[in-house]
């Protein structure tokens, strides 16, 4: 038998131990103070983007505009930020100003679910509301049911982003294939570069890639209340409608035709990018967050365009500065907002190879960069940014990539596929 | 650790005890055990019956969940995805408990038997560390490289097959559904192997010299002896090894996230990614729940069965 003190002793340790044990678990030093002296930012661009570089330089002006004030900036990794969000953002780590995903799903959600500050007033109080275009301010304002496009401001985007085709000249001019300027010029195109055995389209099943080709042919059959019906519920939308079908049809056919490479199922976009860039594909569609990286790594003549008879592609505002409900410096996060929103950092932004969302267009100087504020130009004035197809359900993601895959291997036919995409869908939308 | 002994007794110092000492009751015993089951329970008890609990509602993972009783249970008998991850798990138990357990049983007496004493031990103990590197190695670097490999176009394992004049043989290893499943597998072959040798060795220690002599000196030869001999004698090691593999197997997680993702079209989905996939990605959290509830439960029979047959095992050798 133990001696009482010694039984004392050995409860006290084992309480001890365990609940050091239950602490470890514990997180980090917990959220900031409300001080006023401590910005705590969170955002996962790269330092060497568009975006990492100009809000760098935000920081710095923010640093210099609030004597006495430290920004605590915490770079953060998207998935992490994606997949934990909800469960950060209820607690007492918030940050005071967080970089996060627009759309239904992910900013809509949040806002629904009382996560987020409503900024309306400090918008229209600073402006930002007139700096932004109605097409990139859609994914900035939700409903009480969190569905974008109308209600409260819940978000801030600092750049746009929107889709295009790359085209290696090189590679056109090697194999004597003229750069296409219409659809058919460009299934031309293709041909051609297949006929000389090459596969004349970069694509990535395993993640965005290849749902983004299907959505961008459905959206050439497509218009404005074909995307409102799809991403913001305004209407009971068919999976089996023309566009889709159209879209389905012809992407299947084009794997058939060797368009796109059957062995692409498994290949991740990051691949699918590098592909491009070593010269081994002639064209890869996709966003404009390529567009800094092809500047500084291709070492060949380039160019880039919209999808050939389309007035619609995909794209949005870029990702959101938010403000958590449980922030402590909130007036320091809206007083950085404004400093990545002014014309100095928008100018970074928009030399860096970005899309931004108030520049001064006489500031950027780069040839490149002003072709690529020049088209999103193009597509604003058509009031053409239809989104992501990802967007309206939860989860959604996963399922497209998923079912496109099998459309890619030849294991379900287009119908099925519709059907699949449908059944998803009408399951995860949102009641309204 | 401390003793219990009669009031003036003197102990320490290597010096026999005076007094008789009193015999340990449980309960002194249990106190040893309190830190470990406070962990325990914070660690893995309360989590797991919480996660139970949510099972039973809707929840997003935020705001209050619903309560929808046994509804997430019925929808998963009528997940045709759901059941598909659970039939991919049990290639997983080919790949990760079976093949190993057999191979690494053949590895580790050729290992000992034959290269420790025509080639001595330090050559053997290398060998092991080789085939054990791949446990010492994070599943993601391990992923990453393998998706390398198995890359369609100029993968290593693609172009070798090219290079000796098997062209006709490449395979898109991971995009292909028919075959996706059997590449995963093929990496965990790799990946799980080091661990049965390592511990199917080590119990090669343990057999008795003398018992292989004397089989020999009857003209058994080695086979035989590996049969009646060895295979018996490490009995305890391969219930270990397998419970241990087998459970490794129905919680693969990592190599599934790195290589494939679950694809392609879920082809190499299984219940822990799908489970993870439902919580995360599609913030059906209640439904998430359910399938870990399931797999644990699944986890838990299991390992209790094999270790029932360890048990009974064990007793009939003594018997």
């Amino acid at each position: 038998m133990l001696t009482t003190r010694r039984r004392v002793m050995t409860v006290a340790a084992a309480v001890l131990g365990g609940s050091l044990l239950v602490t470890a678990c514990g997180g980090s030093d917990g959220g900031g103070s409300a001080d006023g002296k401590t910005l705590k930012l969170w955002h996962y661009e790269g330092a060497d983007s568009a975006m990492g570089a100009a809000w760098n330089e935000a920081i710095k002006e923010f640093e210099a505009k609030h004597p006495g004030v430290k920004v605590k900036f915490e770079e953060k990794g998207f998935e992490q930020i994606q997949k934990t969000a909800p469960m950060i953002l209820n607690s007492s780590d918030a940050p005071d100003l967080m970089e996060y995903n627009k759309g239904n799903a992910t900013a809509g959600q949040l806002s629904k679910q009382g996560l987020l500050t409503d900024l309306s007033a400090e918008v229209t109080k600073r402006g930002w509301d007139k700096t932004l275009s109605a097409g990139v301010a859609t994914t900035s304002k939700y409903d009480t049911n969190g569905v974008m496009g109308s209600g409260k401001w819940y978000g801030v985007p600092n750049y746009a982003e929107y889709t295009m085709v790359y085209y290696n000249k090189d590679l056109f001019k090697k194999y004597g294939v003229a750069e296409p300027k219409t659809f058919d010029e460009l299934t031309a195109a293709m041909d051609k570069f297949v006929a000389k055995g090459v596969t004349p389209l970069a694509n990535a099943g395993a993640e965005y890639m290849a749902q983004q080709y299907l959505y961008q042919l459905a959206l050439s059959k497509a218009d404005r209340s074909w995307v409102d019906k799809y991403e913001l519920y305004k209407g009971k939308n068919d999976f089996h409608d023309p566009a889709w079908t159209y879209a389905a049809t012809t992407f299947a056919d084009w794997v058939k035709k060797g368009y796109i490479s059957k062995k692409s199922t498994s290949t991740k976009a990051e691949d699918a990018g590098v592909s491009w860039i070593q010269g081994k594909t002639p064209i890869l569609f996709s966003g404009s967050w390529w567009y800094g990286r092809f500047q500084s790594e291709a070492k060949f003549d380039w160019d880039s365009g919209l999808w050939p008879g389309s007035d619609l592609t995909l794209g949005s505002g870029g990702n959101l500065w938010v403000v958590p409900k449980n922030a402590k410096n909130k007036e320091l996060a809206y007083d950085f907002i404004d400093i990545t929103m002014s014309k100095k950092i928008q100018n970074i932004l928009g030399n860096k190879g970005g899309v931004p969302v108030a520049a001064d267009t006489s500031a950027i100087t780069d040839p490149k960069s002003k072709e690529l504020i020049s088209d999103f130009n193009t597509v604003g004035k058509r009031d053409g940014l239809a989104f992501y197809p990802d967007w309206p359900v939860n989860g959604f993601y996963d399922v497209l990539v998923s079912e496109t895959q099998k459309l890619i291997t030849g294991s379900e036919k287009p119908d099925a596929y519709l059907s699949n995409l449908q059944q998803a869908y009408d399951k995860g939308v949102p009641q309204q | 650790m401390t003793v219990t002994v009669e009031r003036g007794a003197r102990t320490g110092g290597g010096q026999p005890h005076a007094g008789p000492r009193r015999p340990r009751t449980r309960d002194s015993y249990a106190l040893f055990l309190l830190p470990g089951f406070l962990a325990f329970t914070a660690i893995i008890i309360v989590p797991f019956l919480m996660n139970t609990g949510v099972s039973f509602t809707e929840w997003q993972g935020i705001g209050t969940p619903k309560w929808t009783g046994l509804a997430n249970y019925r929808d998963l008998l009528d997940d045709s995805e759901f059941w598909a991850s659970f039939r991919h798990s049990l290639f997983m138990v080919v790949a990760m408990a079976a093949v190993p357990t057999v191979v690494g049983l053949v590895l580790a007496a050729a290992l000992f038997d034959y290269i420790g004493k025509h080639f001595g031990s330090k050559v053997a103990a290398v060998l092991r560390a080789c085939f054990y590197l791949p446990q010492v190695l994070p599943i993601a670097v391990a992923g990453i490289v393998w998706s390398w490999i198995l890359a369609p176009d100029n993968g290593s394992l693609n172009e070798l097959l090219k290079a000796v004049g098997l062209g006709s043989w490449q395979q898109d290893w991971l995009g292909d559904p028919d075959i996706a499943l059997y590449s995963v597998m093929g990496v965990m072959v790799w990946v799980q192997i080091g661990f049965p040798l390592v511990v199917f060795m080590a119990g090669l220690q343990r057999v008795d010299p003398q018992l292989h002599e004397a089989a020999e000196l009857d003209g058994a030869g080695w086979w035989r002896r590996f049969w009646h001999i060895t295979l018996p004698q490490i009995r305890p090691e391969i219930y270990v090894v397998l419970t241990w593999c087998t459970i490794a197997a129905l919680k693969v997680f990592g190599a599934v996230y790195v290589l494939t993702k679950g694809g392609p079209g879920g082809a190499t989905d299984v219940p822990s990614y799908f489970s993870f996939t439902t919580f995360f990605e599609k913030t059906q959290v209640g439904y998430g729940a359910a399938i870990s509830t399931i797999l644990t439960v699944i986890i838990l029979a299991l390992s209790l069965i094999l270790l029932k047959l360890q048990t009974r095992s064990e007793e009939g050798d003594r018997a």
